[in-house]
């Protein structure tokens, strides 16, 4: 499988007058297959759209290769660009035109055949008010169109940064459905976002990003897989006594007021023996699988201190000491919490 | 080819343009009204007497001519009224005045499309001037904002290509519609003038000057345009543009003036913009510079100095061309959010 997307060692710093350098990326790679639908994954500031940004050549990078359709970006950008349809964070449309007007000069300067434009329209639910101003369309609407302007060149690569922003629950699953039709015709979709059970529902693949670097990134099922800590809820009659049984048999257990959470159960049958032996008879054995939510916490080391008001995943002043100690070899996760303070 | 086309739509549609155009028209519209409701064709006898007033006139002029020559060579004739006389009598010699009074000077409420045609265009100019810089930069200013240019790099993702189209778009589509309206303007007043007034002296001469004023207004025009242009891409706002005019002609014009006339600086009037621009408008501009006479010792001394139209182009082509040069090279490195 040839990579569609090709980000090595990607590093771009803003700098400003008032505060100074901020690294915004910071050594980012990312692979992202021909046919994938990959998940973008990272806390607020993490740097997902100065990547995309960097990627389309709309921000200057400070370091790092990257190739698109396999053309080295921004230099060969101009020859594939044609191929690729693009939103970055909420692109904002001029207000006085329709939203049929907006496409149809889009498609004018792309040299795109003007029926593409009720086609799209119609793809993305907007057929009937197409011809409103966009001054008067809701955010939701606008998230609609700005989708519609990244399908009108029929793209082989289809690069989407928090698509399903302001989107009511029916369109979220329409975007959903939208996204898994294109991927079936043949189209790679870069998503971000940061509603995860979406991206576990629709994605195949994906790269977590944090603080400028990448801390994980594979299929979704080996990623979650990294994560397993072999977790089974058991309910049983007498708890003190089976969670007894299991610590003695070696068996990490947390009690719970109604049930107990045993780790490193290689198979489930090890549980319900230890403790039918013993005349303790097994309710419920339920395994605990790591949700993509629970692993992006993990990751990011956002799930720590939870009483505490979370910050922004800024990126780190220059000479900051990473938390993270780079990426995250998948299996050795719980010590890698980074102090997030 | 395609790019163009989508631009121009662009541009046609932005409220702002159509505001200026109304605008203009409104303009247009009343001075021609107001102008026809106040000229009507004079009557043979009211053009009888206006052209005796002006050969009137004229023998007056030559009369003092005479008397001044007279009263040098000492021999004024001594029932003459002393009045005042100039040292240097070709200062009232008729011959060499640039104009003489005519006919059409002495015609009340009669409108002269010879005489009215110079100052009317000015006043057209002026406006397409206004127009091409406030469009220029509110067209390039709106579209850096409002995003319109991020979603067109993500079609085209050649900036230099997107820039300059937009730039030639703007420029060419300003100068259409400063042809259209300039020729609209003076066709309605010619119109006037033969129906409703008088054409005045309508010579070779005429129309090759009045071509001249066009064409350097034209030029004028687009320079303003690109500057604004220019300047809004450089601050990423069209409001960038306004304040550095607005800042120019404060600090600049007044404050600067102010300043070079208290250190007594030699030919202030040089360094300022709009001298250029009246030089180059009106072929040449004569400044006079108070500092030059000060070690004469009170004797004649000729202070004034010229600036001429060749000068004044160089200065305002080259200042437009820097910022333009910045603006592009600026644009083709900036981080575009
Ligand atoms: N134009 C800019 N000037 C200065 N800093 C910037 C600029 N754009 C982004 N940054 C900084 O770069 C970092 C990454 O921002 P980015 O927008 O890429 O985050 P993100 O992952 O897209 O976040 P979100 O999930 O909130 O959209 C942030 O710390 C941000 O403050
Ligand atoms: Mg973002």
């Amino acid at each position: 499988m040839s990579a569609v997307i090709e980000i090595e060692g990607l590093r771009k710093t803003f700098h400003s007058v008032r505060h100074g350098r901020r690294i915004a990326v910071d050594g980012f790679d990312l692979v992202v297959g021909a046919g994938q639908v990959h998940g973008f994954l990272g806390p607020n500031g993490s740097g997902k759209t100065t990547t995309l940004r960097a990627l389309l050549g709309l921000v200057r990078a400070d370091g790092g290769r990257m190739s698109v359709l396999g053309a080295p970006s921004p230099t060969h950008l101009p020859q594939v660009a044609g191929r690729v349809g693009a939103i970055v964070e909420s692109p904002q449309f001029f207000g006085n035109f329709t939203a049929e007007r907006t496409l149809r000069l889009l498609a004018r300067a792309g040299g795109v055949p003007a029926v593409r434009v009720d086609e799209v329209l119609e793809q993305v639910g907007l057929r009937d008010r197409g011809h409103e101003r966009v001054k008067g369309y809701s955010l939701g609407m606008k998230q609609r169109l700005a989708v519609a302007s990244a399908l009108l060149k029929q793209p082989e690569l289809l690069i989407l940064d928090e698509p399903a922003n302001g989107l009511d629950p029916a369109g979220i699953r329409e975007m959903r459905d939208l996204m898994r039709s294109l991927s079936a015709a043949g189209v790679t979709v870069l998503v971000s976002s940061h509603i995860l059970a979406e991206i576990q529902l629709i994605c195949d693949h994906v790269t977590i990003i944090s603080r400028g670097r990448r801390v994980a990134a594979g299929r979704v099922d080996e990623v979650l897989a990294g994560f397993d800590q072999h977790e089974f809820r058991v309910r049983v009659d007498e708890p003190e006594r089976a969670a007894e049984l299991l610590r003695d048999a070696g068996l990490p257990v947390d009690a719970h007021p109604d049930h107990l959470v045993v780790g490193e159960v290689a198979d489930a049958t090890v549980v319900s023996r230890l403790l039918g032996e013993q005349g303790l008879w097994v309710r419920e054995l339920t395994p605990l699988r790591p949700d993509l939510e629970s692993v992006f916490l993990e990751l990011t080391g956002e799930g720590v201190h939870p009483s505490l008001p979370r910050q922004v995943d800024g990126s780190r002043p220059p000479g900051g000491a990473p938390p993270h100690g780079g990426e995250i070899d998948l299996g050795t996760v719980g010590s890698d919490r980074g102090g997030n303070a | 080819m395609n790019l163009v086309r989508a631009e121009l739509e662009r541009l046609t549609a932005r409220r702002f343009v159509q505001l200026m155009v109304v605008l203009l028209a409104l303009a247009f519209g009343v001075t021609a009204a107001t102008t026809l409701a106040g000229s009507h064709q004079p009557s043979p006898v009211e053009l009888a007497e206006a052209r005796a007033q002006a050969a009137d006139a004229r023998r007056q002029m030559d009369e003092i001519y005479q008397q001044c020559v007279d009263r040098v060579n000492g021999n004024l004739p001594p029932e003459v009224e002393e009045q005042y006389y100039p040292a240097d009598c070709s200062e009232v010699d008729p011959v060499r005045q640039e104009r003489l009074p005519v006919a059409t000077d002495y015609l009340t409420g009669v409108f002269t499309f010879g005489s009215q045609a110079r100052p009317l265009l000015f006043f057209l100019i002026a406006f397409l001037v206004l127009f091409g810089f406030l469009v220029g930069a509110s067209y390039i200013g709106a579209d850096l904002n409002s995003g319109g240019v991020v979603n067109l790099l993500l079609w085209r993702p050649r900036r230099m290509t997107v820039l300059g189209t937009k730039l030639g778009t703007l420029l060419g589509a300003t100068l259409v519609l400063s042809l259209l309206a300039s020729v609209a303007y003076l066709a309605t007043f010619w119109v006037i003038g033969q129906t409703a007034g008088l054409a005045g002296q309508l010579d070779a001469d005429f129309w090759r000057e009045l071509g001249a004023l066009h064409a350097r207004g034209m030029v004028l025009v687009l320079l303003a345009t690109a500057l604004g242009f220019a300047l809004a891409t450089l601050g990423r706002h069209t409001s960038a543009a306004l304040g550095t005019a607005a800042a120019y002609a404060v600090v600049w014009e007044l404050g600067a003036r102010l300043v070079l006339e208290i250190v007594d600086a030699p030919r202030p009037d040089r360094f300022m913009l709009s001298s250029h621009v009246g030089a180059w408008l009106a072929g040449e501009a004569r400044f006079w510079d108070a500092s030059g006479c000060a070690s004469s010792g009170g004797g004649f001394c000729d202070a004034s100095y010229t600036l001429t139209g060749g000068t004044a182009l160089t200065v305002l082509l080259v200042l437009t061309g820097v910022l333009a040069v910045a603006a592009f090279a600026a644009f083709r490195r900036r981080d575009l959010i």
